[in-house]
């Protein structure tokens, strides 16, 4: 299957033709080796994975089998189509798709945040009991207190006609029964673990008197200040400004060791990901298409789709008369998804078989890193999986 | 008497990623926009309500130099029969009624035994007439100084948005009273631009409000970057976008008019006698409600039912015109 | 804020003053002043009114130079004469409060009933109920107010008093009521069928049975609450409200509440000697008493709730005494009953002309003439701040913030009075200030069909009679109103939303 060149892309003429017979090549392959970090403009995370406490071995959230379905006026909306995973204590799972791929939609519903008329099924396990089975009384009682939240938003996210000490205050309140000036105080005191300076004076501030970074770290803190298990960060650093991002995630790593919490990461930035999770879980069309360890699935792609992602990533190498490598075409539909791989359209490696049936979620060469791919060995063969994706005007030359 | 939005934005928070998912299949803006109104109950219904009334007014008793199929005038008088009471039956016999029967006087007779039916279908005419004129003449002028002011910017908007201001800060009622106590005397045609002359304050502000945010979308930068004139610009680039906002307010407009030509009618302000409107109507038999309510009923049901129709039409199409529709069924 | 204020109020006044203008040439040129005098048989007579009719009016001068003389008068605090030579102010003085009663007693019930009405409308989007509320809009957007109000003198008096003369509801229509009530409450419960269904039995129940016997006891013909129903309602509002403000997931609010009745209630009992004739002053001091002594109850048994407590405290004080004072009114109806020849609702005018009688008496008096207009004009607001609100709920509901706030598992209850509530009412205050004016304009018709001799009545003759000074006088006292209640409007707004205080 050939791609048709993109006619929105300037032809500008490039002067590599192919790479394995270039010596550009290795160089290139090198620069694949650390994709995200050496970006420009990304993130440079001083606080390091590496620097923080590892991961226990106790399972806190387990999901099995996750659906969401919307029923709209033109169809049944697919919105996830069977998630799993599994998250344990101080870990940090990156989970990274498209908008649309389903991702905040399955976070959503294990907060219980779904419209009503979301169709959810499949499990979803919170320390052996499940949030699925729960009445809505005990679902609310694990909101807020044992699995937190921190949305991509931080303009809308707060109630702008309400303080930040009111607002933190109440996540407390609404918990525990305590005087409101100890719930004060326990803002006080995340406020300034999240780095607000002068956090007293700061609790009587109104939304609109913060700075976007501030009002995500007042996030945050909100997220946090019962010492939940799990925190799920919906794309947390999305809306702020590159130097902000940084901070923000660097603040994410050590408040999460401070309550001993899990983090769920949701993110379209593979960036994001590359210096912050554990392991990655990559979502395509409400499903999961490739889950392992962040340098597995980073440095041994075994699913097309995370190599598209990863060749659009720009590097500073690139600059030089090369172009990104963009995933030509759109996400499908979730209202009638065709039989077979719902990537296939988009795929270069895509061949009959993969419009006739859709891959299962497996394993590959490595045990704990699985794909759902029909020729994931394609990938495994080639030096950087992200070439499949070149321009054909590249590749023509 | 009109709500300002009455639907509101579904596709934020949670719905929004299942939403993004959707595709679309192509289909012309046009296309979108009248299968979104016919899917619109209400507004099929008043549609049909009204295209029947404006019939039904026009041919029954004609007008200007055509005559109509009802064989009464809405002046002539005649002799009482049976008290005036309406002829008009709808009540099938079985029922215990007369059987479906128009008889001689559907509506029944006034007190001089001028035929009721001929005389509400003349005032449904006039208040048609103004109702439509105000909602034309209001639309014109608020499009125009909407569209002006949200533009040009400066000067111009803060004389145009001050003017505005004044007008708004009359009671239109009040407004409306005072300029058809003269035009009232000259017909009908001049009700109706006086009073479509004060109600448009509204609308100039939506439009403003629509130009000002538009003006700066990319698609404006890009056509003035090119050099493209002012007036280009307004009417190739801006006014498509906001044509939503002003068909519906048009709508509205004419809803609002009915009621306020029939009020002021009703306080001897508007349509003066000998000209009947259904205002004027009510107020002439206003004191027959206890004796011979038909004469109260007929302009009544015919006001609500033209306010009625014309309001679901609006409905319908700024549900058709608003492209944050996309309903989750609950 | 103050800044804000004043340089609103400044151009508000200049904004009025040019508005003026518009009325006063419009009226001028509306027609000939001397229509009247035209037809008179007595030619010599004529003339002579009309050479003095023309010299008060200044009809020799330009529109605008009349305009700045009764300007100039205007700040001399004289409103003129108007063309047959009565001081308007003298005209003015009796219409003035009438006409505001009845605009501010609609103003403020359609606020009340519209915010309330639409916010279950749209907590209950797409249900039976909220399908017949946008209908309900629907068709009040489209009724000619003069119609309607014409009905209501037909069914709402006329019809009305004659029941009252053998007030028995028959069955058939209890049963209607009944199930009404049931499919409305069935709708606004939400929830599970279960929860539904049992909405939907005990108001059914409760309404069929209420109304079988008040119509059996004869309730109707001499209504009164009694010292059972005031206890009943008071704690009744008790639990209501601490449901609204607080729920009841902890005690001390709820103990507020009921304390705060329990002490109202005691009150009740013992208010004969000060309730038996009061005035409006005696009366607004003990509402200022009951808020204080609510506050007080929730201070003290709030514990660690103690803010709610407060404003559950003060809000079922307030209830409870609107509850007395209701029942207070009720216990001159008999009397008033038979002053008025057994016809209580009235259809014309403000008041009974001649009528003498206490505090409670002449309360019962002025209601029984206000409440059909008073229908007549919520009318054109009711739909409007239903509909707005519902719109604004609806927006609001989506917000991230409230998103948000379910995020840190605050209860449904808490999460919609709490985060949505306010931020609904945002603009709908802007409606307010809008609406306002729509309402003085329906006040002119309501108050032609029901004959009152208020300021719409004024200004019709007024305008009718190219009469420019009362007019004008309308005008003042209209625009003068609506910008007062821009400026309420604006402070309302700068309460809710701490964005615009800053500015």
């Amino acid at each position: 299957m050939t791609i048709p060149s993109d006619p929105s892309m300037p032809s500008e003429p490039s002067k590599e033709a192919k790479m394995s017979d270039r010596p550009e090549a290795r160089e290139r392959a090198r620069h694949v080796e650390h994709p995200v970090n050496d970006a420009p403009g990304r993130p440079q995370l001083a606080h390091h994975l590496d620097e923080v406490k590892p991961p226990s071995t106790e399972e806190i959230l387990r999901v099995e089998g996750l659906t969401v379905n919307f029923p709209t006026d033109d169809g049944v909306v697919q919105a996830v189509r069977g998630v799993s995973y599994a998250v344990r204590e101080r870990e940090v799972l990156g989970i990274v798709g498209e908008s649309g791929s389903g991702k905040s939609v399955s976070s959503m519903a294990v907060m219980g945040l779904l419209p009503k008329s979301a169709r959810i099924s499949g499990k979803i396990i919170y320390r052996g009991n499940d949030v699925l089975k729960m009445s809505p009384k005990e679902q609310r009682s694990l909101r807020g207190r044992k699995i937190g939240m921190i949305f991509q938003d931080p303009m809308t996210a707060l109630n702008p006609v309400y303080t930040i000490g009111d607002q933190l205050a109440e996540a407390v309140l609404s918990h525990e029964t305590v005087p409101r000036k100890h719930a004060m105080s326990r803002a006080e005191e995340m406020l300034a673990l999240v780095g607000i300076p002068q956090p007293k004076q700061r609790l009587r501030s109104y939304p609109h008197e913060f700075s976007g970074g501030m009002r995500q770290r007042a996030m945050i803190a909100m997220a946090v200040i019962n010492n939940p298990d799990v925190i799920i960060a919906d794309e947390p650093t999305t809306a702020l400004d590159v130097t902000v991002q940084a901070q923000i995630l660097e603040k994410l790593l050590e408040v999460k060791d401070e309550v001993n919490s899990a983090i769920i990461l949701i993110t379209h930035d593979l960036g994001v990901v590359a210096g912050t999770a554990h392991r990655v879980l990559v979502m395509y069309a409400g499903k999961p298409v490739e889950v392992g360890e962040t340098d597995e699935v980073f440095y041994r792609t075994r699913m097309p789709y995370t190599a598209g992602l990863l060749g659009s990533i720009p590097a500073l190498e690139t600059a030089s008369g090369e172009r990104l490598r963009p995933i030509k075409g759109t996400p499908p539909s979730l209202i009638n998804l065709p039989p077979g791989c719902p990537f296939s359209p988009r795929c270069p490696l895509a061949t009959d078989v993969c419009i006739e049936s859709e891959p299962p979620l497996a394993a590959t060469d490595a045990l704990d890193h699985l794909a759902a791919c029909h020729h994931w060995d394609q990938l495994a063969e080639s030096d950087d999986p992200t070439v499949f994706f070149r321009a054909e005007s590249e590749v023509g030359r | 008497m009109s709500t300002e939005t009455s639907q509101p934005n579904p596709a934020r928070g949670t719905p929004s990623d299942a939403a993004e998912g959707m595709s679309v299949v192509a289909r012309t803006q046009g296309q979108i926009i009248r299968r979104r109104f016919f899917r619109h109950r209400a507004a099929i219904g008043g549609m049909i309500t009204l295209g029947a009334v404006i019939i039904l007014a026009y041919s029954s008793i004609g007008f200007g130099p055509f005559p109509g199929w009802w064989d009464k005038t809405y002046y002539s008088t005649a002799s009482v029969v049976d008290g005036g009471r309406p002829t008009l039956s709808l009540l099938p016999s079985f029922l215990g009624g007369k059987g479906l029967r128009w008889g001689e006087h559907p509506f029944g007779q006034d007190n001089v035994g001028i035929d009721y039916f001929a005389l509400v279908m003349r005032g449904t005419q006039q208040s048609l007439v103004v109702a439509f004129l105000i909602g034309i003449v209001s639309t014109a002028i608020g499009a125009s100084v909407g569209a002006t002011a949200g533009f040009f910017r400066g000067r111009t908007e803060a004389v145009l948005m001050r003017a505005t201001d004044v007008i708004i800060a009359i009671p239109t009622l009040i407004f409306a009273a005072i300029l058809a106590a003269a035009a009232g005397r000259a017909g009908i045609v001049a009700l109706g631009l006086a009073i479509g002359a004060v109600t448009w304050t509204g609308l100039a502000r939506l439009v403003r409000g629509e130009f000002l945010s538009l003006r700066e979308k990319e698609f404006v930068e890009a056509a003035r970057a090119a050099g493209t004139k002012s007036r280009r610009i307004i009417f190739k680039h801006i006014m498509p976008n906001t044509v939503g906002v002003i068909i519906v307010s048009a709508t509205l407009a004419i809803a609002g008019g009915i009621l306020l030509e029939t009020a002021l009618s009703y306080l001897g302000l508007g349509v003066r006698a000998p000209d009947v409107s259904l205002g004027s109507l009510i107020s002439l038999y206003e004191t027959a409600m206890p004796t011979r309510p038909w004469l109260f009923w007929w302009p009544g049901i015919f006001i609500v039912a033209i306010a009625l129709s014309v309001n679901f039409i609006g409905d319908g199409l700024r549900d058709a015109f608003d492209p944050r529709q996309t309903r989750v069924r609950d | 804020m103050a800044v804000f204020m004043a340089r609103r109020l400044v151009i508000s006044i200049f904004t009025l003053l040019a508005a003026s203008f518009i009325v006063f040439w419009g009226t001028s040129i509306a027609g000939d002043p001397m229509a009247d005098l035209r037809g008179l048989q007595d030619e010599g007579q004529a003339q002579q009114q009309m050479m003095a009719r023309r010299e008060r009016m200044n009809l020799d001068v330009p529109v605008i130079l009349r305009y700045f003389l009764w300007l100039g008068d205007l700040f001399t605090g004289d409103l003129g004469v108007n063309k047959f030579g009565q001081s308007v102010s003298g005209i003015l003085a009796p219409a003035v409060s009438a006409t505001l009663q009845l605009v501010i007693a609609a103003t403020v019930l359609a606020i009340v009933l519209g915010v309330t009405i639409g916010i279950v409308s749209a907590l209950r989007q797409y249900s039976g109920f909220d399908y017949t509320l946008t209908f309900a809009a629907f068709l009040f957007f489209s009724l000619p107010v003069f119609w309607v109000a014409v009905m209501l003198k037909q069914f709402g008096a006329i019809k009305f008093n004659d029941w009252l003369r053998d007030p028995t509801i028959p069955l058939p229509v209890i049963l209607v009521f009944a199930v009404l009530s049931g499919l409305a409450w069935m709708a606004i419960a939400g929830g599970s069928r279960q929860r539904r269904l049992t909405a939907l039995g005990v108001a059914f129940v409760a309404t069929a049975g209420l109304l079988w016997t008040l119509s059996e006891t004869g309730w109707f013909s001499d209504p009164g609450l009694g010292v059972i129903a005031v206890l009943v309602l008071a704690f009744g509002s008790a639990a209501g409200v601490t449901f609204l403000i607080a729920g009841f997931r902890h005690r001390p609010p709820l103990f507020a509440a009921l304390a705060t009745a329990a002490v109202g209630f005691v009150f009740y009992l013992a208010s004969e000697p000060i309730l038996e004739e009061p005035n409006w002053g005696l009366i607004f001091l003990l509402a200022l008493v009951a808020i204080a002594v609510g506050l007080g109850i929730g201070y003290l048994l709030g514990g660690l709730q103690r803010r709610q407590a407060m404003a559950v405290g003060a809000v079922t004080a307030i209830l409870v005494g609107g509850i007395i004072f209701v029942d207070y009114m009720l216990q001159s109806y008999g009397d008033y009953y038979g002053r008025v020849r057994g016809r209580p609702i009235s259809t014309i005018g403000a008041s009974t002309p001649n009528f003498r009688g206490g505090f409670w008496e002449s309360g019962l008096d002025s209601a029984g003439h206000l409440i059909l207009p008073t229908m007549a004009l919520l009318l054109i607001s009711f739909a409007t701040y239903t509909r707005y609100t519902r719109a604004s709920m609806l927006e609001v509901m989506n917000q991230d913030y409230v998103r948000t706030a379910r995020s840190k598992g605050l209860t449904e209850r808490t999460t919609v009075t709490k985060h949505a509530f306010r931020n609904a009412l945002i603009p709908v205050t802007t409606l307010m200030a809008f609406d306002f004016g729509a309402v003085i304009g329906g006040a002119v018709i309501t108050e032609r069909v029901f004959g009152w001799q208020g300021m719409g009545f004024m200004f019709i003759k007024g305008l009718q009679d190219v009469d420019p000074p009362p007019v004008m006088a309308f005008f003042l006292i209209a625009g003068g109103s609506i910008v007062v209640f821009n400026m309420l409007a604006d402070i309302a707004y700068a309460y809710l939303d701490p964005r615009i205080r800053v500015s």
